[in-house]
């Protein structure tokens, strides 16, 4: 029913933890503030991870999508985990849409720009929204879990587009410090290290998340299952409709 | 520290939303089993 071992859930979930309180006193103490943007910067060890961790959420989704759809793949599994990490995208592509803001209004002075990464970002995030509402729409099992698939993978184009946005348009977002294209880390020292521990922090938390919000899917799924079961059962155990023939019409006895 | 308000605020909410993220998993996976432990 776990998406991993219990043991390795346990080892992972205090490692997560670990990662994240080393995050806080690198992102907040041990980083230097930034030359230009002081310590407004360090909204970027917060902001970077998520947008990184939503691209990879995303992926996931697409990819066990894709595995559904295909017919020697097709599983349950696939679908659980596709409606788990899209939940966690839309999280952190939320959490990276509130950060840049708050960290936009210092900078830049505003909260918000109709700039072409933030736009297209903010699309991402109403666009897996619609599909998570896709995925509470009742129905069949393997009819809802196809459409959903599908709509994923729809949704997935985005993702490309918001990360070359920045390159293809002109735009008051920068471009990406790491992956820029140049391929040129614009980033050393203390700042990559707080960085790239932002991501590994993150990565291990996003896969934490995963397996608790997988087991939670099928768990409701196996609720779901047994709420139909009692209804059909409370159902045939009522007294059927009778037909009145005299009459000519069909009167509930309940 | 500059611009403690933007930084903290960050800061603090990402912790609530993940922090809050993580108990609502734990809250609805216990109540699930609860149920089905039940039928």
């Amino acid at each position: 029913m776990t998406l991993l071992p219990r043991p390795v859930n346990i080892v992972l979930g205090w490692t997560t933890l670990v990662a994240l309180g080393a995050l806080v006193v690198f992102g907040l103490w041990v980083a230097p503030p930034d030359a230009v943007q002081s310590d407004a910067q360090r909204l970027m060890y917060l902001h970077v991870p998520a947008a990184w961790l939503a691209y990879l959420a995303f992926f996931v989704t697409a990819l066990t999508s894709a595995l559904y759809l295909w017919r020697r793949t097709r599983a349950t599994v696939w679908d659980h985990v596709a409606g788990a990490s899209a939940e966690l995208g839309v999280i952190f592509t939320g959490l990276t849409l509130v950060l840049g803001s708050l960290w936009g209004r210092p900078i830049w002075g505003v909260w918000w720009a109709w700039d072409a990464r933030l736009v297209t970002t903010a699309v991402l995030f109403f666009l897996y929204l619609g599909y998570l509402a896709l995925r509470r729409i009742p129905g069949d099992a393997d009819a809802r879990a196809k459409r959903s698939a599908i709509a994923a993978l729809i949704a997935f184009v985005d993702v490309p587009i918001v990360h070359f946005s920045v390159s293809w348009w002109r735009t008051l977002h920068q471009e990406g410090t790491v992956f820029n294209s140049e391929l040129s880390p614009e980033i050393g020292g203390t700042m990559a290290f707080t960085l790239w521990l932002g991501v590994l922090a993150f990565t291990l938390l996003y896969v934490y998340l995963l397996s608790k919000r997988y087991e939670l899917s099928v768990l409701q799924e196996e609720l779901e299952a047994v709420e139909l079961e009692v209804a059909i059962a409370e159902r045939i155990g009522e007294p059927a409709p009778r037909i009145d023939a005299a009459a000519g019409a069909v009167r509930d006895t309940r | 520290m500059r611009y403690a308000e933007y930084v903290v605020t960050g800061w603090v909410l990402t912790g609530a939303v993940l922090g809050g993220y993580r108990l609502w998993l734990t809250v609805r996976a216990r109540r699930a089993r609860e149920v089905l432990a039940r039928r």
